[in-house]
């Protein structure tokens, strides 16, 4: 490697998003580095969701440059395609296809890199077998799984489903909305240090969280409040002032 | 090795392949020219006022044709139905014996298209506008009564023995706790009933029963492309009126879709929709004026020419096999196009904004247009067959089938479509994973009730030639041929009462898997 800082794999300048009454997002900057884990704090209405929309390309701002490991949204469908095939996205409702089983699903984050033939025949066979075992092993489930309907699953196992499609895109950005709402806090505790173990440099992850007390894996933290950027640092400098400005009060969850 | 359920989707398309082998040898050289002006011929319509001011009075009795029977069959729907519901006679009488054997009986009329009973009509009482009206509500009639009966027997009856035990009066009881439950339902099905009524009084009209179907075949007939696209464009309007209305009526109500099949659905405004009901009678009172029908007229039987003992051996030497062999192949490949073609096609221009608005057009002129009139252009270049007749009645049904996919489409939740574009799957394979896996049972479970249609609509397209039963049926017809007209009937009756059996089970099978 040349010397000099490495390209950012996501780098966001000036961004605005107009909303109804006011812009959901005003001038935002935001850079990811390969490896970092930064985690994204704010209210609801905040704009967090916004922001992430913007970093996975579904939302396009009305001013500012979004760059992908430095390259502008390509024109091209075929080259825009392929960026987004580097964009991996953890939804907060999951977006598992209910009428698949588990390794039809997994198989499902290749499809971008995949032509007809092969996604055809997942329909019909179980392909590449021993890479969708390994990402069940990665998130700590049997690969006895993969040939079950998804509908089958439980809660846990539904989300680490989701999170084994995403390594199976082999995405250098990883984006999740709040993946850690709606689970008990010894899961979402024990489901994070599996996300975080995966975003190692040249992966860098970005995820919006509602739970400060979950802070501890993650190299920087973003504040978010009524669409600006309040706060950029280590998450070291995060206190309870800081939080209840985020928050405007008491902060959710325990304080850290 | 299950094929998974997007896949499923995509397999009655392969019909295409035997197609592609067979069709070619089908092509004749002759019309490619009439084709042409045939095509051409719908960017340039006849405004000539004089064939517009006949083309709109042929829409208005076709328009009233359509009202007239839709109204009967729902009346008749109503009364068959009740009369058919295992909970009204076992409310009534405490035993459900009549009801099943209402039920076997109605199977007859249902069986039996209305073109059968249009053309028999016509040859009992000769051509009057009741004709129409009437051979459209007998065998819809018997059509409401199925599924108004289903929908009844499926409610809960909690309610209703409530009231019985508090002392209401049986009729009472009845109407007060089922009423108002079966209402949705009732109306949903009977807007898609009146769209194919819409359909079928064009259809009649073809086949000479009066109004714009009429029209439209002499047009076709005396090569005047031009008067002919003028009447086609004028009944799309009617009918993408007609179904748009109606479902601003569903969406405003709160009634059920018909995709779905569903059972039951969450009604509001029920005054509304009985005030709408019953604002529909003197609308029809005045219809009725208008066409000039006279129910009194239908009593006034001719005498049957040919009318004679029947000449059984002749009827017994039919080649019966072949007959109802073609009508199956006839029925598959069809059924197998309108399916298959409706989901390939919208995975195929899925990247191409535009081009769903497109092919929304081609599907309404295929629900428009009535089969037989597809087929006469069609042998302008290809030769008469069962395949031929197939690639009409499947364009029509595609319209049908197609419109129903793409409306559930567009009400689908688009999260895993997104998730999976936003991941860099093209817009084709994104749809078909994405959205299509969560339609495709319920799809080919409709798909399943439409194959049993299409078996019964076969006879539409019997003049074409060769097709089987239908053109066997027709020659049989105009040839006062009695005794093999009720053996071709019969046989084409037990065929759908088998063909809704199997259907109903395969339906049955495709939703409960979901």
């Amino acid at each position: 490697m040349a010397a000099g800082p490495p390209t950012a794999v996501l780098a966001l300048r000036g961004i605005r998003v107009s909303g109804r009454d006011r812009p959901r997002l005003e001038d935002v900057d935001l850079s990811l580095a390969p490896g970092e884990r930064v985690a994204l704090l704010g209210a609801s209405g905040a704009g967090k969701s916004t922001l992430l929309a913007v970093a996975n390309g579904l939302l396009a701002p009305v001013a500012g440059t979004v760059l992908w490991e430095g390259q502008a949204p390509a024109r091209s469908r075929r080259g825009r395609r392929r960026q987004q095939a580097r964009i991996g996205t953890l939804w907060q409702d999951l977006r598992l296809i209910e009428e698949l089983t588990v390794q039809q699903n997994l198989n499902a984050a290749r499809l971008a890199r995949w032509g007809w033939p092969r996604a055809l025949l997942n329909l019909l066979l179980p392909l590449d077998t021993e890479a969708c075992a390994a990402a069940l092993r990665a998130m700590d489930l049997d690969p006895a799984l993969l040939e079950q309907p998804v509908t089958a699953l439980s809660g846990g196992q539904r989300q680490r489903v989701a999170m084994a499609r995403l390594l199976r895109q082999e995405p250098t950005l990883l984006l999740a909305d709040e993946p850690l709402a709606s689970l008990d806090p010894r899961l979402a505790g024990e489901l994070l240090a599996l996300l975080l173990a995966q975003a190692v440099a040249p992966r860098a992850l970005l995820l919006s969280l509602h739970r400060p007390d979950l802070l501890d894996g993650f190299d920087r933290a973003v504040g978010l409040k009524d669409g600006r950027v309040l706060f950029d640092g280590p998450v070291a400098q995060v206190n309870a002032a800081l939080l209840a400005d985020l928050y405007g009060g008491t902060p959710p969850g325990e304080t850290p | 090795m299950k094929p998974a359920a997007p896949l499923l989707l995509l397999l009655p398309a392969l019909v295409l392949v035997p197609l592609a082998v067979l069709l070619p040898p089908l092509v004749h050289g002759g019309g490619w020219e009439l084709i042409g002006s045939f095509a051409l011929a719908a960017v340039t319509p006849s405004l000539d006022p004089v064939v517009l001011a006949s083309l709109l009075r042929g829409v208005a009795v076709t328009a009233g044709m359509a009202l007239l029977g839709w109204a009967g069959s729902l009346v008749l729907g109503l009364l068959l139905g009740a009369a058919s519901s295992r909970t009204v006679w076992r409310t009534l009488t405490g035993s459900t014996l009549p009801a099943e054997l209402i039920r076997r009986l109605l199977a007859l009329p249902r069986a039996i298209h209305e073109l059968i009973w249009g053309l028999l009509l016509l040859q009992l009482v000769g051509l009057q506008p009741a004709v129409a009206v009437l051979a459209i509500a007998l065998p819809f009639g018997a059509l409401v009564a199925r599924v108004l009966s289903d929908l009844l027997d499926a409610l809960p009856t909690a309610g209703l023995e409530a009231l019985r035990a508090a002392g209401a009066p049986a009729p009472a009881a009845l109407l007060t706790a089922m009423g108002p439950a079966l209402l949705p339902g009732v109306l949903s099905y009977g807007g898609y009933r009146l769209e194919c009524a819409l359909r079928s009084a064009t259809l009649l009209g073809v086949f000479g029963l009066g109004g714009l179907g009429t029209d439209l075949k002499l047009s076709l007939q005396s090569l005047e492309f031009h008067e002919l696209w003028s009447g086609l464009w004028l009944l799309l309007a009617v009918m993408l009126a007609l179904e748009g209305g109606i479902s601003l009526l569903r969406r405003r109500w709160l009634v059920p879709g018909r995709f779905v099949l569903a059972r039951r659905g969450v009604g509001e405004r029920s005054r509304e929709m009985l005030l709408t009901l019953a604002a529909l009678l003197p609308l029809c009172v005045l219809v009725g004026r208008g066409l000039g029908v006279d129910p009194a007229a239908l009593l006034q039987w001719q005498p049957l020419p040919g009318l004679g003992g029947g000449d059984w051996a002749a009827t017994a030497a039919l080649p019966w096999p072949r007959l109802v062999g073609g009508t199956l192949l006839l029925t598959a490949l069809a059924a197998s196009l309108a399916v298959g073609l409706a989901p390939l096609l919208l995975v195929v221009v899925a990247p191409v904004g535009w081009a769903r608005q497109g092919l929304r057009l081609l599907w309404a002129l295929g629900r428009l247009w009535p089969p037989p009139l597809t087929a006469l252009p069609l042998l302008f270049v290809l030769e008469p067959g069962v395949i031929t007749a197939a690639l009409a009645l499947g364009f029509h049904n595609l319209g049908v089938l197609g419109r129903l996919l793409l409306e559930s489409a567009d009400v689908a939740d688009p999260a895993a479509e997104e998730a999976l574009a936003c991941g860099g799957s093209g817009p084709r394979l994104a749809l078909l994973y994405g959205r299509f896996s969560a339609l495709a049972r319920p799809y080919l479970a409709y798909g399943a009730y439409r194959a049993d249609v299409i078996l019964r609509e076969s006879v539409v397209v019997g003049l074409v030639g060769a097709t089987g039963l239908g053109s066997q049926l027709l020659e049989s017809l105009s040839s006062f041929a009695w005794d093999q007209l009720l053996a071709l009937v019969a046989v084409y009756a037990l065929l759908t009462l088998v063909g809704e059996d199997l259907s109903d089970r395969a339906r049955h099978r495709w939703l409960r898997a979901a």
